[in-house]
Parts: structure tokens; C-alpha cells; sequence
């Protein structure tokens, strides 16, 4: 599924009305990310990078501009399609790690791990959810509920329930906000070396100026709207 | 500042606050309704006593009672050897035929006590030789008119002698001597009846006891008026279900008040630490619950009744109703509602200040309160109240067990199966006990209510229809004036057409002190059978309802002086809807040839292989008797008995459309609270059908909880209204079914109640804190 699979962005723009007055929070912005690399954004807060990712999510309309997915030569496109287009496709081809509330925390960690191939109708990934719990260090808390985990255990629970049907893109908004520095630097390895081993797309929004540094291009919004590509 | 902040909160959660609103004054209007029936009622019912007895608490009796008994009685008083006694009065009461009418005599002492009825003589001065009458015999009798009084039809009243003179009474001779006891408790009674009619009702009847020496009976005025008895005791009835619908309002209020204050409580943190006192800010809090409170009593005011109106026009169908909205209306549903919103509110506030208390006190309190209960459930003695204590007490444990059994069911929620969307939706319902044990408690109370009347309802309409097989054996009833009747009796029975006739007479006595009716047949195996007797009965033998068994405290094969002589009693019967104990026997008995003339017929029953034929003919021959069908009796009586539980199905459904508002404002805040894990699956790609599956399933886990509670709960509540309320209000016993239908509709309606509160997504978006998101 991942391979072959390329996201354009192309002069997307969107604001949101506070009263009589509007506020753009995204102008004019492009971007290519090529499949297995990996894009982080950067900014100060305010600076549209969690209005970013919803929109790569397909969680928010665009005001103008489109979002193009290519998997395996088809174009999926954002401004064309429906609310519940986006969200089956959304389901079906993105993976998304928060910052926190990462987890349901009424079904268990496998249960979690779980829930996108359920939602998808793919029992073949089951057993897979599993070994990724193994392969991330959680084989013996599979039947515990979110509450009994650690912060850092919870985000790679997300990360694993994220890479599960390996999606063409995975997105992370500030997904080691909320750790330690140990913690962090672990999650952002797992998150880099599983994109990288399995071809998937990685747009993560950070603070951090060291896991930006990992990303194979760095994308960095001002408060005024405007946007900086950088290689790394 | 803060009080018009808080009044903007209100208004920024519209859903919220008007749902508050709504489900306090369906609360109000509950209670309101209710007092509003019943005082119109209890007027009606206090009617039944002639306004110059109505003073007496207790009647003395004895067998030929005489004036010098009384005076006896008299020296004894004076002398200070009955110091609870406050007043006493001999009294003539019986019934005769006076100017071709059947009047009701009352004699009393003129010189003591002065009828309250306006005089009407040309010199403005009441003659001792005159009577006071009641409107429907102004104007028949050609006795001098003192005046006018409120009394049932029919009754006259006058001094002793002219009692005398009219019953052709020997000059001694007395009915019995009213007594005024005065208690500790009279005026706070009084109040307790004014805000809740048929109060009195209600609690356990004590006898005092008078050192008055051997052959007295004490009679209550409860014994003496058995109809003013049983109506007020429907009255605390319906009371004790109305209040059903305040109690579930209050668990609302609660419940909108933790909804307010999980998005107040930062706000009042800061506001404390810029130095607001925290008791200044449960004060402005409660202020703005205080104004909904307000509000909602006018409203349940008004709709209160509007539905009291439509619910007696219901019950006594074309009958102008005219209600009086009096203070004590007014200041029950203000009362209440302010009551009901502080204490909710403050208990809430309490709770977010200080979390769950740890302590064991509640648990304590309950244990003792049920074992109180259990009491009140053994010993008759604790009367009506006693019951409906037990239900309270009941209600309350039940409602203690909700949070414990929401965290039980956590534990187990790991075992869930089936769809991961639908565990999602079902652990929802059972994660949060602090947010929805309090709505849940309320939805359980109104479906275990629901389901105990119904199974009460079912078993009695079971066992009246059981009643009417068996008491419906003659084909036509004819009922009308005693000479009607007897003329009916004897014209040739070919003209009737009929197989067999029956004619009943009646006479009112007294056995023991206390008042009876005596019904005198020919008792032969057929005749008996209606009374589930398998054999004739003997000249020694007597029949006794159910009520009279109780109320003379005898069981069958247990010996009886009735006038004088000795009877046994030979069996009890069923006699659902009798006003006063009844008592049967054969038309050869002994009784029945002592007393002879002072039966009149009341009735004559036919059997007939052709009865629309005979009824025809007897409404053509004896057109001033009602003829009626057995059929028709059947129906109309069933009818009655249907129309006589619509109250209470409002009242319920009224409680039960509360308790799912409730239910809806806890889930509106737990999605509130849950808002990141909704988005979190929206993430996911959960689209919208799936989501209000999701909900769905919440609803069904809420429905689900509730009906744990509830079905046991509410077959508790059937057998104690069959076993122990029924027996106290109404002295009848009613074998308790568990009918299918009793049970699953109301579990049908609270599911359905809890999965619209569960889907319903209205107000989910209300904004946070003084407008902030």
C-alpha cells in the first residue's frame, strides 16, 4: 500500500471567523512530501501547524487550494471530496498521533492497537497489533486499560495503533510534547524507523528543534502566515 | 459581579438551563396537580361528615347505651380522671323515615354546642323544637327550620329530645358520645394536611387509652366514616406518587448543578484566589439556581393546573371542575421548588469542594433506615406511612447501590465482546459513576415505581375481574327506590321472564362500635357461591368482607354478637371498591328475623335465558328503577377501575420524562468532559452512523444498568403496595402477579428513555464558563 505514494500540497489557504473578524491561519501554502520521507513543521504557537496536519487529516475544509494523496496512481483529492469521503479515506490511508488523548480510553491497549483494522474490516492485521505492542516494548500490559499506562507507554500504543495498516502518511502533532526528554527521544525514534522501514509518509508538528532536525525536510510557519521549506 | 456573571453563564448554556427548567417544573406541577385534586377531593370527602361532628376525633359506644352512662362519664371527666379528654358530647345518630323520607336523625346537646349554620327563623333566634337540615330537605319536611347546614343529603339535625321525639326513642336512649382528644400534634398536623391533603391519613392510628371501665367500645372517626377514610387514604396515595416526580427533580438539579460547576469550578478557584470566599460563591451559586427555581414554580404553577383540571374532568367526566388555587398552593410549589434547587445545589457544590466522601455514615444511615423499614413492613401498627416509609427507604438504598454496581460493571467491562465501537459505547455508560449514578438512581426510581404500580394494578385488576366472575352470576340487576323494588318483587314472575330472582335488603348497624352494612339474602349454595362459600349458610352463620373481618379483628370460624345474638363466622370475601365493612346473611337467620322491618331492599337480581328481553320489559314496566345488565355492569365497572389508575399513570409518566432529562444533562456532560476521546475516533475515521451506534449502545448500557436496579427494586415495590399498603389503606389484600406486561413496558419505556438521552447530541456544544470554549 505504500508504495508509489506522494502528497501535494498545493496554495492551500484557511481562516477562521471570530466574531466580525478574520483570521488567517493558513495563506497560500505548497508542499511536495515523497513516499518514506518524512516532513517536520515547525513554528511558534498559533502558527496553523495543528490546522496544518487537520487538514492533511481531511478534518478541515479548505478555504482555497487542494491536498492531493497519490497512492498506487490514484489522486485522492481533499477540496473534491465529502465530509464522509474524507473520513473513510482518512480511516482507511492516514494515521494520526496526538500530543495527548491519544487513546480510547474505554477499550484496552490491544484493543486500541486493534481498532483501525476492526474499523477496516482487516483480520489479517490482527495478529500484527501484537507483535508491534512486542516489538515497542508492551507485550505484558496488551490487556491493561489506557489509565494504568505511563505517558510515554500511552504514545507508543498510539504510534503502534497508527502504523498498524501502514498507511501511506502518518501524521504527529507535538506527539513528545508531553514527555520527558527520555521519552520523547524514544517515541521519535520508533516514529522516524517505523515510517522509514515501512514507506510511510511523516508530517510531524513539533517544538522541538532536535526532532525537527530528524525530519528529511523542515517546514517552518511564522505567526503571519507565512511559510519557510528548508532541507535538512 | 458575580451574581450577573453567573446569570450569563445561565444564558450561554441554553440546554442546559432550560432543561433544568423544564424537567423543576414538570416536578412542580407533579405536586401540584396532586394537592390541587386532592384538596377538591378532601373537600368532598369532608363533606361526608355533617359539619357539627366533625370536631370529634373518637366515638364511645356500648350496647344500649343510656344518658346516665354518659353522665357517668361526665362525673368522671370532671373529676380530672380522663386528663386527655377535652371535650364530650352524647349523641342520637340513626336513620328513619320522616315525612316518607329516609332521613338521617342527628341529635345533639343544643345547649353545649350550636350548629354552625346560618339562623333562619323570623326572630334570629334557633327555637329548641326546631331542626337544622341540609339543602335537599329544605322545604320537605313540615318541621319548624332553624337553619341551614353542610351535611350529607339527607340529614337533619336537632336537640336530643327532638331526635327523640322523631325516632320514637325512649327518652334515655343514646347512639353514641362523641369525644374531642386532643395530642400534642394538632396543629402541626393541621399545617402537614393543608400542604399535603389526605396527610392524616396516612399515619398509624393509636388508640388512647381511657381508664373508663368494661363494655366500651372507642371508635375512630376513620371506623365511624369509612368512606371519608378510604378516600383520604387514595388521597395519601396518590400524595406519597406525586412527590415521585420532586424527588426525581431534585436528583436533576443535582445532577444540572455537578454539570455547571465541572465547567465553573476553574473560574471559582481563580475568583477564590483573588479572594472571594468560598461560601460567598456557593451563595451566588446558588442565587442563579434559586432564579430557575423561581421560575420554574410559576411555570409548574401553571401547568400544574392546567393538568389538574383535564385529570379530574378525566375522573368525574362532566362535571364542572372549579379549583382553587389557594396560598397554600402557591406557597408548596415555591416552596418546594426552592427546597428542592438549594439543597440540590449545595449538596453538589459540597461534593465538587470536597470530592466523594470516604466516610461510612450514609452506609450506616441506610442500614439502619432499612432495618426500620422492615419494622414498619411487619408491624400493621405503623399504618400507611409505614409503607410508603419502607418504599422511601427502599428507594434510598437502592439508589446508594447504582455507584458501587457502576464500578463492579467497570471491572467486568474488560469481558465485553462484539463490535470494538459498541464496547466503546456500553464502558461509556459504565465508566463514570461519579457523573451518571445520580441520573441513573432517578431513572431507576421512576422505572421501579412504574413497574411496582403496574404489577399493583395487574394483580388487582386480575383479582377484581375474579371478583366480578364471580359476583356476576345474574344476568339483570334492577336497583331503585324500596317500594319500586319490592312492587318489582312481587308482580307475577312471568312477566319478568325470569329463572330465578334475588332480592337483597339492607340495614346499617353497628357490631363492636363499629358502623357496618348488613345484607340479608336468601343464602342458599348458589347465592353463596358469589361470595367463594362452597355450601348454604347456616341460620348461625355469617359472611364478613374482607375490611369488616379486619376492622372487628375476626377470623373465620370465630363467634360474633351481632344484635344480641351470638353468629359464627363462616368465611371472608373478597369486596374491592365497598366503602364500610359488610357483613351477610340468610334471609332465615336469626338476625334477619330480630330485625325484620328495619332492612329496606336495595336491589333485585334475575337470571334469565333472555335477559336484553327482560331488561327491555323492566325498564318499560318499572321505569323509575335503574335496569342494567350484567354485561354493562362488567364493562362500566372495569371502566371505573381504569379511569381510577389514569392519575397514576401521569404521575408516573411525568417522573419518568424528568429522570430521562436527567439522564440526558449527565450524558451532555460526560460527552462535555469526553470531547478529545470523540475526536480522537472522528480521527480515526468513525463517521458519523457509526458514532450514533456508539451512542446507541451507551444508551442500551444505561437502559441496561437502570433495569439492574430497577426490576428488582420495582417487584419490591409491587409486593409491599399488594401486601402491605393496600391491606392499611383499603383493608383488602391483593394477591401480587407478575405480569409480564407490568414488567416489560415500563423497562421499555425507561430504555427507550435512556438511549434518547444517550443519541440525543442538542446542547452537546454548550460553551464552557462565562462564555469561554
Amino acid at each position: 500500500m505504500t508504495q508509489d505514494s506522494a502528497l501535494t500540497v498545493n496554495k492551500i489557504s484557511k481562516h477562521y471567523q471570530d466574531g466580525s473578524r478574520q483570521i488567517e491561519v493558513i495563506r497560500d501554502l505548497s508542499f511536495n512530501v515523497a513516499a518514506g520521507k518524512s516532513l517536520s513543521v515547525t513554528g511558534p504557537s498559533g502558527s496553523g501547524k495543528s490546522t496544518l496536519l487537520n487538514a492533511l487529516a481531511g478534518l478541515v475544509e479548505l478555504d482555497d487550494g487542494d491536498i492531493t494523496l497519490e497512492i498506487e496512481d490514484t489522486i485522492f483529492s481533499y477540496r473534491a471530496a465529502k465530509e464522509r469521503a474524507r473520513t473513510a479515506f482518512r480511516r482507511q490511508h492516514i494515521g494520526y498521533v496526538y500530543q495527548f488523548f491519544n487513546l480510547v480510553p474505554t477499550l484496552t491497549v490491544l484493543e486500541n492497537v486493534r481498532l483501525p483494522a476492526r474499523l477496516n474490516r482487516r483480520p489479517d492485521l490482527e495478529a500484527f497489533a501484537s507483535t508491534l505492542l512486542g516489538d515497542f516494548g508492551l507485550s505484558d500490559r496488551m490487556h491493561d486499560f489506557p489509565e494504568k499506562l505511563s505517558g510515554g507507554e500511552q504514545q507508543r500504543v498510539a504510534v503502534a495503533r497508527a502504523v498498524l495498516l501502514r498507511p501511506p502518511l502518518l501524521l504527529a502533532d507535538e506527539p513528545t510534547g508531553n514527555l520527558d526528554a527520555e521519552n520523547s527521544a524514544q517515541i521519535a525514534d520508533i516514529l522516524f524507523s517505523s515510517c522509514r522501514d515501512q514507506n510511510i509518509m511523516l508530517v510531524l508538528a513539533t517544538h522541538s528543534n532536535d526532532i525537527a532536525a530528524m525530519a528529511d525536510t523542515r517546514l517552518h510557519l511564522d505567526a503571519r502566515s507565512s511559510a519557510r521549506l528548508t532541507p535538512e | 459581579m458575580i451574581s450577573l456573571a453567573l446569570l450569563r453563564f445561565l444564558r450561554r448554556t441554553p440546554w442546559s438551563t432550560s432543561m433544568a427548567l423544564v424537567g423543576m417544573a414538570l416536578g412542580v406541577a407533579s405536586i401540584v396537580s396532586v394537592h390541587l385534586v386532592s384538596a377538591s377531593i378532601s373537600s368532598r370527602l369532608d363533606g361526608l361528615v355533617p359539619s357539627s361532628l366533625a370536631d370529634f376525633s373518637y366515638y364511645l359506644h356500648r350496647e344500649n347505651l343510656h344518658t346516665n352512662d354518659y353522665f357517668e362519664l361526665r362525673r368522671m371527666w370532671r373529676s380530672g380522671a380522663l386528663p386527655t379528654l377535652e371535650r364530650l358530647s352524647p349523641v342520637v345518630d340513626e336513620t328513619a323515615q320522616v315525612a316518607d323520607l329516609s332521613v338521617r336523625v342527628l341529635g345533639i346537646d343544643l345547649l353545649s354546642q350550636t350548629p354552625s349554620g346560618e339562623i333562619q327563623t323570623s326572630t334570629g333566634q334557633f327555637a329548641f323544637n326546631g331542626v337544622w337540615v341540609d339543602e335537599t330537605l329544605k322545604g320537605a319536611l313540615s318541621l319548624p327550620i332553624n337553619g341551614i347546614i353542610e351535611a350529607p343529603e339527607g340529614t337533619l339535625l336537632s336537640d336530643i329530645s327532638v331526635a327523640h321525639d322523631l325516632l320514637n326513642w325512649p327518652d334515655h336512649q343514646l347512639s353514641y358520645i362523641g369525644l374531642v382528644i386532643g395530642h400534642a400534634f394538632a396543629q402541626s398536623l393541621e399545617v402537614a394536611e393543608n400542604l399535603l391533603p389526605g396527610f392524616g391519613a396516612g399515619l398509624p392510628v393509636a388508640k388512647p387509652n381511657l381508664a373508663i371501665g368494661p363494655g366500651w367500645q372507642l371508635v375512630n372517626t376513620a371506623e365511624q366514616y369509612p368512606a371519608r377514610a378510604f378516600g383520604k387514604s387514595i388521597l395519601f396515595n396518590i400524595a406519597a406518587l406525586g412527590m415521585l416526580a420532586l424527588l426525581v427533580a431534585w436528583l436533576l438539579i443535582y445532577q444540572v448543578a455537578v454539570s455547571w460547576l465541572r465547567r465553573l469550578w476553574p473560574v471559582f478557584d481563580r475568583l477564590h484566589g483573588l479572594g472571594v470566599e468560598w461560601q460567598s460563591l456557593r451563595n451566588y451559586f446558588l442565587g442563579s439556581i434559586g432564579v430557575i427555581a423561581s421560575i420554574a414554580a410559576g411555570l409548574g404553577l401553571i401547568v400544574g393546573w392546567w393538568l389538574a383540571t383535564k385529570l379530574l374532568q378525566m375522573s368525574v367526566p362532566g362535571q364542572v371542575v372549579a379549583l382553587d388555587l389557594s396560598a397554600w398552593v402557591v406557597a408548596k410549589a415555591f416552596g418546594s421548588a426552592l427546597a428542592v434547587c438549594l439543597v440540590g445545589g449545595a449538596w453538589a457544590f459540597k461534593r465538587s469542594q470536597q470530592g466523594k466522601p470516604q466516610s461510612l455514615a450514609p452506609l450506616l444511615t441506610t442500614l439502619v433506615l432499612l432495618f426500620c423499614g422492615l419494622i414498619c413492613v411487619l408491624e400493621a401498627k405503623t399504618g400507611l406511612a409505614g409503607g410508603f416509609f419502607t418504599i422511601a427507604v427502599l428507594s434510598l438504598a437502592a439508589g446508594q447501590t447504582i455507584g458501587p454496581l457502576l464500578i463492579l460493571l467497570k471491572r467486568w467491562s474488560s469481558n465485553i465482546g462484539g463490535s470494538y465501537l459498541m464496547r466503546v459505547g456500553v464502558r461509556e455508560a459504565l465508566w463514570h459513576p461519579a457523573e451518571l449514578s445520580v441520573a441513573l438512581a432517578g431513572l431507576s426510581l421512576s422505572i421501579a415505581t412504574a413497574i411496582g404500580v403496574g404489577l399493583m394494578v395487574d394483580s388487582f385488576r386480575l383479582d377484581f375481574s375474579q371478583m366480578l366472575d364471580h359476583r356476576l352470576k345474574y344476568d339483570v340487576i334492577a336497583e331503585g327506590a324500596p317500594a319500586s323494588l319490592e312492587a318489582l318483587i312481587k308482580a307475577p314472575r312471568s312477566v319478568h321472564q325470569a329463572n330465578r330472582i334475588q332480592h337483597y335488603r339492607t340495614a346499617d348497624i353497628r357490631v363492636n362500635g363499629v358502623l357496618v352494612e348488613l345484607n340479608v339474602t336468601q343464602m342458599d349454595a348458589f347465592e353463596s357461591s358469589r361470595y367463594a362459600h362452597d355450601k348454604r349458610l347456616g341460620n348461625r352463620e355469617v359472611l364478613l368482607s374482607e375490611q369488616a373481618a379486619r376492622s372487628l379483628d375476626v377470623l373465620p370460624q370465630a363467634t360474633l354478637r351481632i344484635r344480641g345474638e351470638t353468629m359464627t363466622v363462616a368465611g371472608t370475601f373478597s369486596a374491592f371498591g365497598d366503602l364500610k365493612p359488610r357483613l351477610i346473611v340468610d334471609d332465615q337467620s336469626v338476625i334477619a328475623a330480630a330485625m325484620g322491618a328495619d332492612f329496606k331492599t336495595t336491589s333485585v337480581a334475575f337470571k334469565s335465558a333472555a335477559p336484553q328481553a327482560l331488561a327491555g320489559s323492566l325498564k318499560r314496566s318499572s321505569s323509575m328503577l335503574e335496569i342494567r345488565l350484567q354485561s354493562d355492569i362488567r364493562r362500566i365497572a372495569l371502566e371505573v377501575f381504569d379511569q381510577t389508575f389514569a392519575i397514576t399513570t401521569v404521575l408516573i409518566t411525568i417522573a419518568l420524562l424528568v429522570a430521562a432529562i436527567s439522564v440526558y444533562i449527565a450524558v451532555t456532560t460526560l460527552r462535555l468532559n469526553r470531547q478529545a476521546g470523540r475526536q480522537l475516533l472522528n480521527t480515526l475515521g468513525v463517521h458519523r452512523v457509526e458514532q450514533h451506534l456508539m451512542n446507541l449502545s451507551m444508551g442500551i448500557g444505561l437502559g441496561a444498568v437502570a433495569m439492574i436496579v430497577a426490576l428488582p427494586l420495582g417487584m419490591m415495590f409491587g409486593w409491599i403496595l399488594c401486601n402491605v399498603i393496600n391491606p392499611r389503606a383499603f383493608g383488602w389484600t391483593i394477591e401480587l402477579q407478575m405480569s409480564a406486561g407490568a414488567l416489560l413496558w415500563p423497562c421499555a419505556w425507561g430504555m427507550l428513555a435512556a438511549i434518547l438521552a444517550g443519541m440525543l447530541q442538542v446542547g452537546g456544544k454548550e460553551e464552557g464558563a462565562f462564555g469561554g470554549h
